[in-house]
This record gives structure tokens, C-alpha cells and sequence, in this order.
């Protein structure tokens, strides 16, 4: 899913990345433990689940990304204890639950404009697809779970617009870009009077990580669809240039009244205007500095020969 | 099979109460350390939770040194109940863990859960408290009537049954939990089987047992205190050494966390998990019905 220059990031961070994309695979970070008093969490070795190397992470397993890394519990699988009956039992079985778990969430996200990112739409959720609300307990960080979904579903829905819509191909850069951010958060206007609660929720310590990757990847794939292949260190200042210009239009918006969100996509506009002129801007500024440079450093060679000619 | 008849004769030879044994057709299984057969389990069993279910809970409070409240809270938290549920607690008798059920059920109805409910069906809260030993039950039912949980809401259900054989429908309730009971039984097979059948999809199996401690000097100072304090506590307490060394020998006598969780997915639950707490001196194992 990380293209390019993602991909190389990715390939030198992988050792690191793979802790928190791919289930199992190694003990969860001790980090997060500190939920549960008295818990020491063993570390048991679950590396048969090891996927193929050369693949990019997990996205958009919605469930692997939700269920990264904060459980505190050694997760116990049967393909440890090497029997081969099993080896075939097990991952259709997780696959199961992954299936389980995400009608869960998609049945609950129409609960949510009125109950908001809380238990209380879960189980409505749960009551809605015929299972026992029991399962809640069994998701890692519940409401983080339903947060993360969404969040996943919606980066899903945006990669789908971008591959079949033909026109965003002939967009200039800056139009595109304004263009994706506007459909991206148009997804979450039916949501917006909940929406402070689902940020609150992200910004949690403990939710952080995967909210933070979950940007990330939303990020990456706009700038991918606008056309950016760069990949020095250009690639992290656009990053961070245009996450700015998301999450502050994205903020802009939980406050504006006006229809169809009117003042929001001039706002949205106006940031990603201001962020080409400032890009025009520091290549102006390079250029002159270069100038100057050329000149002062003839002056200087000039004045070097006068004074060891004399 | 050839195995069995080997022991079998050897058994003959060795002595007469072992081949009176193996001419009941009944499988040798273990009371602590000592080997006993299956209905001599269950009897004696239930001798030491006869013995033991005034001071129960007194003891536990010496011997974990309170610990055991906590693992407890951590038991329901894990099992996030939520109101209209139907819980089982299997070898509950005092009551413990469905009182502690019962009190978050309460305190998220006074937050505002409600509105959910309202929409969908309105449905009363039930918590079984199953235990095969009336004694460990009259203490339970003493106990909810000292916090004011018996009377007005009939949400406490006291039930005498076999966890074995359970007296539920098919797919009736939404949680079973077992707290320090599991180790007790003949079968944890027929046990988890039970369980399955009893849950709802959706359902969640949890269990709270004594389990087993790994880290080195960790484990010589556990298996200190447990073989000489705990059976001296239980001697000056409740006047009753045999019953405290049962329990430490049981603990020893039960499979692994690993081993445990192979037969919990063996019986056919999904998501098996488990989460040690103090190092292993008890462990907590969850899983799933889908």
C-alpha cells in the first residue's frame, strides 16, 4: 500500500514497523502494560505467523491495525504448540473472529450519530448482527476499536474513489490535493457532531500509535494520488505540510455551521494555496540565496587575487 | 491400550487396592499429589469445600494477602458486563465474582447505559451462581443478604449443579466465568465442553485459576511459602492442614497456562488468550464462542 519512497522508508524501518502492523509476531511492547496492576506479561515466541517478507503491511485489515500491540495479555495461539492438526484450524478461525469482529463495528457505526463512539453503540451493534454483547470484552481498547474502523473503512473508501476516478489524474497538484482532503473528510460529516468524542478517543496515550499510523497513511496515500514520487527529504516536509492542512481543516470543520460546510472547503483551499506559495517562496528564497552566493563569492575572489597580486 | 494393560498388570501385582481400582473401569486421576480414582475425587473434593466454607474467606484473604480481591476486579474488568446480561459464575458459592458483576452492572446503569437498553429489548439482568457444594452456597446467599443484594431484585440466582453437567439451555448466556474452581474438577474437558454449549455466540469464557510461576527465584520463594506456610495458616485458622495441602498440591497438579490453553480451543473457543498476574500465581484465560 506504501509506494515508492514509502516503501523504502518502510523496508529500512520494517524491524520496528512490524511490532505494531502484524499480529503475533512478536511479544507486544512492555510499554503499554501499565494498564494492568500486578501484570507481568510473559513474552512467548508466536513467530510461525511470520508473513511473507516482501509484503507491505497489513492495511486495510482493519483488525490487525486495531488489535496492534496494546493488549497486555500473551496472546496464545494454537500453530506454537506445532500440531499439525491445528496449523490449518487456527488462522481460519482468527480470520473468523477478525470477520465477526468487523460486522460488529460496521453495524455499529449507524448507532454512533446517535450514542456516540461509546459502549453503548457497540452493543446496540452487537444486538443488531445476533451476538452476544460479550464479545465488546474481547475487543482490545473498545471504543478505540469502533474509532479505528471507521477510520480504516474510510481510507479504504478514499483508495477506491482514487483508483476509479479518472478526473483526479488530470487535476494540477494543488486542486487534487484540496480535491482528496475535501472527499476524505466529507466522509465523516454524517459523524461530525460526534466527531470531537472519536478525536478525544485518538488522542488518548494509549490509542496514539495507531491513530498516528492511521494518519500517516491517510496522508501518504493523498500525496501518492496527487502525484508525488519524491523520495528524499522533501517527502517528510510534504508530509508534514499537508497532515497540517488535514487535521487543521479537519478541526476548522467541527465548528462550522454554514451548509455543506461552505467555509471550510474556502478554508481548505486557502491552506493548500498558502502551502504552494510558501513552497514558491523558500525556492525563490533558495535561488536568491544562490545568487547572492555566486556573487559574493566572486567579489571575494576578486578581492583574494587583488590583494595577493599587489 | 497396551500401555493401559501394562499398568494394568503391573497394578495386579503391586497391590490390591489398585487392581480393585482398574476393576471399577475407572480412570485414576489426581487428588493433589496422590492418585485416586474419579468418584473418590469428587467426594473428597467435596470434603475439603465442606471443611473449608466458613473461613473461606478469611483464608483467602491470608494466604494471597488480599491479592485475590484484585485479581477478581481484574476478572470482571476483563469481562466488561454490561446491563440485561446473562452471566453464569460456575464454583462461585461465596459469591465473590457475582457480586462484584452485579456492582458494575448497577454503577453503569446509574452512568446512562440505560438509553441503549430502552431501544432495544428491555431485559432483566441475570447472574447464575452455580456451585456443586451447598455449603460454599449457603455462604454466598449469607453473604448477599449482608450487602443488600438479596431481596428487591431477583438478579442473584442460586443454583446447586455440576459443572460437568450443567442445567443451562444450549446457547443461553452472554458470560461464564470460573474463579479458583476449575482446578477442583475431574474433567476440565467435559467442563469446557459445558461451557461452550452453554454460551451464547458471542459469548465469552473466562477463567481465574492458580496457575504456574516460571521466574527462577520467584518460584523457589512460591513453592516455599506454599508447602510450609499455607498448610501452617490453614492448620491455625480453620484447624484443617489436609484441606490447605490439598490446595497447594492441586495447583501444582494442574496443566500449564499453554497446556490449559490448548484444551480451552480445543473445545472449540476462538480469540484463547491469557494474562498472567503476579508472575503466574494466577492466571487469567479467556475465550470466545463464535
Amino acid at each position: 500500500m506504501y509506494r515508492t519512497a514509502a516503501k523504502r522508508v518502510f523496508l529500512v524501518t520494517r524491524r520496528f514497523h512490524n511490532n505494531s502492523n502484524v499480529r503475533f509476531q512478536f511479544p507486544p511492547p512492555q510499554a503499554f502494560i501499565g494498564s494492568s496492576r500486578l501484570s507481568t506479561s510473559q513474552s512467548q515466541p508466536f513467530c510461525n505467523e511470520q508473513p511473507p517478507l516482501n509484503q507491505g503491511p497489513n492495511f486495510p485489515d482493519s483488525s490487525s491495525s486495531s488489535s496492534s500491540s496494546t493488549s497486555s495479555s500473551s496472546t496464545w495461539s494454537a500453530s506454537s504448540t506445532a500440531e499439525d492438526a491445528r496449523h490449518h484450524e487456527t488462522p481460519r478461525h482468527r480470520a473468523q473472529y477478525q470477520d465477526e469482529q468487523a460486522r460488529v463495528l460496521s453495524a455499529s457505526l449507524p448507532h454512533v450519530i446517535k450514542l456516540g463512539w461509546t459502549e453503548a453503540a457497540l452493543i446496540a451493534g452487537t444486538r443488531e448482527v445476533d451476538l452476544s454483547p460479550s464479545i465488546i470484552g474481547s475487543f482490545p481498547r473498545k471504543e478505540a476499536a469502533l474509532v479505528e474502523f471507521f477510520m480504516d473503512d474510510c481510507l479504504q473508501r478514499l483508495i477506491d474513489r482514487i483508483d476509479s476516478d479518472e478526473g483526479l489524474k488530470n487535476m494540477s497538484p494543488s486542486d487534487c490535493l484540496s480535491k482528496l482532503i475535501r472527499i476524505r473528510l466529507e466522509m465523516q460529516a454524517p459523524f461530525i457532531s460526534k466527531w470531537p468524542q472519536a478525536l478525544s478517543i485518538q488522542a488518548q496515550p494509549i490509542n496514539v500509535p495507531t491513530s498516528f499510523k492511521q494518519r500517516a497513511m491517510l496522508i501518504d496515500e493523498i500525496c501518492h494520488a496527487a502525484g508525488d514520487n519524491a523520495s528524499d527529504i522533501d517527502w517528510y516536509v510534504k508530509r508534514t505540510v499537508l497532515g497540517g492542512i488535514y487535521s487543521t481543516t479537519e478541526i476548522y470543520m467541527l465548528t462550522d455551521s454554514t451548509p455543506e460546510f461552505r467555509d471550510t472547503w474556502a478554508f481548505l483551499d486557502a491552506r493548500v494555496k498558502d502551502a504552494f506559495d510558501l513552497k514558491k517562496t523558500i525556492q525563490e528564497a533558495q535561488y536568491l540565496a544562490e545568487a547572492i552566493g555566486a556573487g559574493m563569492g566572486g567579489s571575494l575572489d576578486g578581492f583574494v587575487r587583488k590583494v595577493f597580486n599587489r | 491400550m497396551a500401555l493401559r494393560l501394562v499398568t494394568r498388570r503391573l497394578g495386579n501385582k503391586l497391590s490390591p487396592i489398585l487392581a480393585s481400582t482398574s476393576k471399577l473401569h475407572s480412570h485414576a486421576t489426581s487428588f493433589g499429589f496422590k492418585e485416586v480414582n474419579e468418584e473418590e475425587k469428587s467426594r473428597l473434593v467435596g470434603d475439603v469445600f465442606t471443611s473449608v466454607a466458613v473461613n473461606y474467606d478469611t483464608m483467602n484473604d491470608l494466604m494471597s494477602a488480599g491479592l485475590h480481591r484484585l485479581w477478581k476486579d481484574r476478572l470482571v474488568s476483563k469481562l466488561n458486563p454490561f446491563p440485561g446480561m446473562k452471566h453464569l459464575d460456575v464454583a462461585g458459592g461465596t459469591g465473590d465474582v457475582a457480586f462484584r458483576i452485579l456492582e458494575t452492572i448497577n454503577r453503569l446503569r446509574q452512568r446512562g447505559l440505560r438509553q441503549v437498553l430502552e431501544d432495544t429489548l428491555e431485559e432483566e439482568t441475570r447472574i447464575y451462581v452455580c456451585d456443586i457444594n451447598p455449603n460454599m452456597l449457603n455462604v454466598g446467599k449469607q453473604r448477599a443478604l449482608e450487602r443488600g443484594l438479596g431481596g428487591e431484585d431477583r438478579s442473584l440466582i442460586w443454583i446447586e449443579g455440576d459443572a460437568e453437567n450443567l442445567s443451562f439451555e444450549n446457547n443461553s448466556m452472554d458470560g461464564y466465568t470460573i474463579a479458583f474452581g476449575i482446578r477442583n474438577v475431574t474433567h476440565i474437558e467435559k467442563v469446557l465442553t459445558e461451557a461452550h454449549r452453554v454460551l451464547k455466540r458471542g459469548g465469552r469464557f473466562l477463567c481465574l485459576e492458580l496457575s504456574h510461576v516460571d521466574i527462577p527465584i520467584f518460584k523457589e520463594l512460591y513453592d516455599l511459602y506454599s508447602f510450609s506456610v499455607i498448610p501452617a495458616i490453614g492448620e491455625l485458622v480453620a484447624g484443617d492442614r489436609h484441606s490447605y495441602q490439598y490446595l497447594v498440591e492441586s495447583i501444582r497438579r494442574f496443566p500449564p497456562q499453554e497446556k490449559f490453553a490448548s484444551m480451552i480451543v480445543d473445545a472449540g473457543f476462538q480469540n484463547v488468550e491469557y494474562e498472567n498476574l503476579v508472575g503466574g500465581v494466577v492466571s487469567i484465560h479467556s475465550g470466545l464462542k463464535i
